[in-house]
């Protein structure tokens, strides 16, 4: 892996249009409207095409985790599948490692997911005929890789998402969080530097969910691939993302960091999103700080800039002293700590 | 026709599109029926304008087959080899090694219980003394499934890697579903010559189409993103397919191996028709013909034995992933051959057993007390539902009422009678609100009295394209007169009304009958717990084998044939009535049960229009499968289409065969595409 910035994934205006011969609609449509993206949807549409991926510009970094975003039907698993080319992508530009692979051919695709790609499923798309370990095998079986350095690496992969024991397993005898275990060592067997998930946690239910989300971060912490990941869930993405990319109708309406994404939507679509995400947990103190040596009293609870708001306000209030509670009638019955208060309203990483 | 009711709108003031193709049909109908006097060539379609497309068909035919001839010979002359082999190996086999096998394999498949039916089964084949004319008909099977797996096989995946040839592939599947058996058995005989060959590559392109389809249908199934895993593995495409796709649709390509070989064994038993070839269906028909009914029943029995065993034994391997323990397998194999060759010099020949033949005397004998002793209500019971129901249906009220037999003469005030009646009916049912309904009643009073094979021409043309406009639109209603307006031309008319009337009287009694018992065994469990696995019984058993109880007891003619068609074509409809009905989601049943409605009520007003899309569609099942049992039924005595496909294989006849054929798979493809058509709209009615 090259160490200079060049992205791990770069897209540039990248476009899928479902339809008879839709690359020649597209290039019609875009030199009608003189290149403006919108006003070409809205023509590939009155056509009876589907344009489910509209201009789509972004880039991965290496090592980075790119979350994209968006209500079902809003294109974002079209624009998984361009970039890995399960679809061919209709129009611009996609460089993973600085190539371009809209037309490459059929051997160096292949070439490519033999060594760079590895993706996860939303369903899993796990073999039903094949062991675990079969399963997580079997992108080195396609490869040639010999039986003995085949259960090799398998048994690594398989370790190192704790289904030890379970590698002569069918997938019907699995749960369905083991199942994605397995969806996500098969998807690591060949190491590859590019990791693309599709909905990996939607389809379990939420304690399982919580529980891959956090293996994820530990796995990724480790290996730092450049990935993609695609969900419906802003909380997943809040909690996950180095940055987000928000989809609406096929077209990306704001990239950013989580902090971004939640104190400065672009439009009331992204703010809608983020109303029941706790702010507390993603803004920083640097967000409401005012610049300078202003007026200020005299306590100093410590604060820094990177500190969320919820801890800020923590260390705030550990500067009061307990206050009295009374009952219905006035009388004192109790005391509360204030900065119990606000622990009490911090909601614990979901 | 209930369809076409339920078409109609509440506003009984505008005439809804059914209602109004139901008026230009009884007017055509009423206009012919005025007219005919005057006119005569609007009753019968002129002999004169008959086009002799028969014999065009012929010569291009012949023509074309003596071109492929020299390359069919040459096939025949070298599938002869693994035939003989597969003759050799099964004959020369001891049978109790035979028996081993095929119980150590039951075992293997479905533990003990497969392993009894294996043993029993065959053990029942060695004492009916047909053991070496059952091996003959298994070595046919044994070589046409294997070549109708690798062909179905090959064009199923063919028709999956190439998305172009797809429509095409499924077009030629779905016209080689309805055209009957003996339509293509006469080319063939052009081709091959006599001889078993005929009968096994019969059997073979029979068996593809089931393997193809189900082929087909299984990797179109696989799960998108398993497809998607197996291409981010980065295999090639032949490994995606034959490493991913294939394992994967594993279940629906062995159901499509059942259907195969249960096809090939049907069509090697039917085949028997045209290749004596000492195997058992060649037994059957024999026996048949020489009224041996004990022997011919025994005979059947080895045919449906042999069905029952392949046909569970192979559905277990779509069905079940668990397998049995080996070391038993092992153990039977052993056995058998310690058995073998312990009682090597004692071992009686195979077809010496034939323990069952007292008991076929015997039975023959019985047959005919019974026959004698019961005859006259046997008689009774044929010749009334010929003389009061089938007679008058095939050529009218006005004809088959006659001094003879109802006892008095039919008199044009008994027609007006008659179609007073039903105009009087269909008033009603226009009053209350069901115009479509009223105007059905007549149209149906008006063919009671003329009869089906009078019908006028235009009549019927009209009528179907009226039911295919209702049924698919404009487009439907084309296809559906251009389709009988080749019949009409080619001289073939009044051949496929007949075919047509008794196909549509089974059908009728079927829907009647299988209704009433489907619903029967929709609403309590202990008769479906009865009917189940008679249905079953029924669609294991090989058409052919249909027609020795119905010969036994009413000797050959239309009766017979009817009741074999409708013990045969009855099964869908019970099975898709009782299984639309039982089908309804929970929580539909849950809301009418809260809402407080009866059991009675919730059949009628909740399960039955939910269930009725699946009623068609049995429906449609049934109708095809009488006219698949059209053709057989010929054997026993049908006119009609399927007699003169009979006939020309007899005489070689290409021409009037293929010819045949094609009309009567013109009529059932006709039939498929109104009912599916009603299907269709119902369900989107419910939006299913």
């Amino acid at each position: 892996m090259s160490t200079s910035d060049t992205p791990a994934i770069a897209c540039q205006s990248l476009w899928q249009v479902f339809g008879p011969s839709a690359d020649k609609a597209l290039t019609e449509a875009l030199a009608r409207s003189g290149g403006n993206a919108d006003a070409a949807a809205e023509d590939l549409r009155a056509r009876g095409y589907i344009p489910a991926v509209q201009d789509a510009s972004f880039e991965v970094r290496e090592g980075e985790l790119f979350v994209i975003m968006g209500l079902s039907g809003s294109g974002k698993s079209t624009l998984i599948r361009c970039i890995s080319q399960l679809l061919p992508g209709t129009g611009g530009e996609i460089r993973i490692d600085g190539e371009n692979v809209i037309g490459a051919s059929k051997q160096k695709l292949t070439e490519l997911r033999r060594r760079k790609l590895g993706m996860v499923f939303q369903h899993f798309g796990l073999f039903p005929h094949m062991t675990v370990a079969e399963n997580v095998a079997y992108p080195l079986k396609v490869q040639g890789v010999g039986r003995k350095e085949r259960r090799a690496r398998a048994q690594e992969v398989i370790s190192l998402v704790g289904l030890d024991g379970r590698e002569d397993s069918f997938p019907r005898q699995l749960s369905g969080g083991q199942r994605q275990r397995v969806g996500i060592a098969r998807s690591l067997a060949v190491n590859p530097d590019i990791w693309f998930l599709d909905e990996p946690f939607s389809a379990l239910d939420p304690l399982i969910r919580r529980q891959l989300q956090d293996e994820f971060l530990r796995i990724q912490a480790t290996l730092r691939k450049s990935i993609v990941f695609i969900t419906h869930d802003i909380a997943e993405a809040l909690k996950l993302a180095d940055r987000i990319a928000i989809m609406r109708d096929g077209k990306i309406v704001q990239i950013g960091t989580p902090t971004e994404i939640v104190l400065q939507p672009v439009d009331d679509y992204v703010r809608e999103f983020s109303k029941d995400v706790a702010k507390g947990r993603h803004a920083r103190v640097a967000s409401v700080m005012q610049a300078g040596d202003g007026e200020r009293g005299p306590d100093d609870p410590g604060l820094t800039t990177n500190m969320t708001l919820d801890a800020a306000l923590a260390r705030c209030m550990e500067l009061y002293q307990p206050v009295p509670v009374r009952d219905a009638g006035g009388a004192i019955v109790g005391t509360v700590n204030p900065s119990d208060l606000a622990a009490a309203l911090q909601v614990d990483e979901a | 026709m209930s369809a076409v009711a339920d078409v109609a709108a509440p506003h009984a003031t505008r005439l809804t599109v059914g209602a109004k193709a139901a008026l230009i049909t009884a007017l055509v109908g009423a206009l012919c029926l005025a007219l005919e006097p005057v006119v005569p060539w609007l009753g019968a379609w002129p002999k004169t304008w008959v086009l002799p497309m028969t014999d065009w068909v012929g010569t291009a035919l012949t023509w074309l087959l003596g071109w492929i001839k020299p390359v069919a010979r040459l096939f025949s002359d070298v599938m002869v080899y693994p035939m003989d082999w597969a003759n050799t190996a099964l004959n020369a086999t001891p049978w109790p090694m035979v028996i081993g096998i095929v119980t150590a394999l039951g075992w293997y498949l479905g533990g003990l219980s497969m392993a009894a039916l294996g043993f029993f089964g065959l053990g029942l084949v060695l004492a009916s003394g047909y053991w070496h004319e059952g091996m003959n008909t298994l070595a046919l099977v044994a070589v046409s499934v294997p070549v109708a797996l690798v062909v179905g096989g090959g064009i199923g995946i063919l028709a999956n890697e190439v998305p172009r040839v797809k429509g095409a592939v499924q077009a030629v599947l779905d016209i080689m579903q309805t055209v009957p058996t003996f339509a293509y058995l006469t080319p063939l005989l052009l081709l091959f010559g006599f001889g078993p060959v005929v009968g096994l590559i019969a059997s073979a392109i029979y068996a593809a189409p089931p393997m193809a389809r189900n082929v087909m249908l299984g990797l179109e199934r696989v799960e998108a993103e398993i497809k998607e895993a197996a291409i981010m593995s980065g295999g090639s495409r032949m490994q995606q397919l034959f490493q991913v796709e294939i394992p994967s649709a594993s279940r629906q390509i062995m159901v499509g191996f059942n259907q195969c070989l249960m096809a090939a064994l049907s069509m090697v038993i039917i085949a028997a028709v045209i290749g004596g070839f000492n195997d058992i269906g060649w037994e059957v028909l024999l026996t048949m013909r020489k009224a041996q009914f004990g022997p011919s029943l025994l005979a059947g029995m080895v045919i449906v034995i042999f069905a029952v065993v392949i046909d569970r034994m192979s559905a277990v391997l779509a069905t079940e992933r668990k397998r049995y323990d080996l070391r038993v397998v092992w153990a039977v194999l052993a056995f058998a051959v310690a058995f073998t060759v312990l009682f090597w010099s004692s071992l009686p020949g195979a077809s010496e057993v034939a323990m069952l033949d007292g008991v076929a005397d015997s039975m023959d004998r019985g047959l005919t007390r019974f026959t004698q002793a019961n005859g006259m209500a046997l008689e009774a019971l044929k010749n009334n539902t010929l003389f009061y129901i089938l007679l008058p249906l095939r050529i009218g009220l006005d004809q088959a009422v006659l001094p003879f037999t109802w006892g008095f003469m039919w008199s044009p005030a008994m027609s007006a009678l008659v179609f007073g009646l039903g105009g009087a009916l269909g008033l009603l049912l226009a009053w209350r609100g069901n115009v479509t309904g009223g105007i059905v009643v007549l149209i149906a009073f008006g063919m009671i009295e003329t009869g089906v094979t009078n019908l006028p021409w235009p009549f019927v043309l009209t009528g179907a394209a009226a039911l295919g406009y209702v049924a698919g639109g404009r487009r439907l209603a084309i296809l559906v007169v251009v389709l009988l307006c080749t019949i009409l031309v080619s001289g073939l008319w009044d051949r496929a009304l007949l075919s047509l009337y008794l196909c549509g009287a089974s059908v009728f009694a079927c829907a009647v009958v299988g209704g009433a018992i489907g619903v029967a065994s929709a609403i309590w469990a202990p008769v479906w717990r009865v009917v189940r696995p008679i249905c079953d019984m029924l669609q294991t058993i090989p058409l052919f084998v249909f027609l020795i109880p119905v010969l036994m007891l009413f000797q050959i003619g239309e009766f017979s044939a009817f009741l074999a068609i409708c013990a045969y074509a009855i099964v869908p409809m019970i099975r898709y009535t009782r299984h639309g009905l039982v089908d309804t989601p929970d929580e539909m049943m849950e809301a009418a049960i809260s809402s407080g409605a009866t059991e009675w009520q919730i059949l009628r007003d909740v399960r039955a229009p939910y269930a009725a899309p699946t009623i068609l569609l049995g429906l449609n099942q049934t109708i095809l499968y009488a006219f698949s049992m059209l053709v057989i039924a010929a054997l026993i005595g049908t006119t009609g289409l399927g007699q003169s496909i009979y006939l020309a294989l007899g005489q070689a006849d290409v021409g009037l065969g293929i010819s045949a054929g094609a009309a009567m798979a013109i009529l059932a493809l006709i039939a498929d595409r109104l009912v599916q058509g009603f299907a269709e709209e119902r369900r989107k009615a419910l939006g299913l």
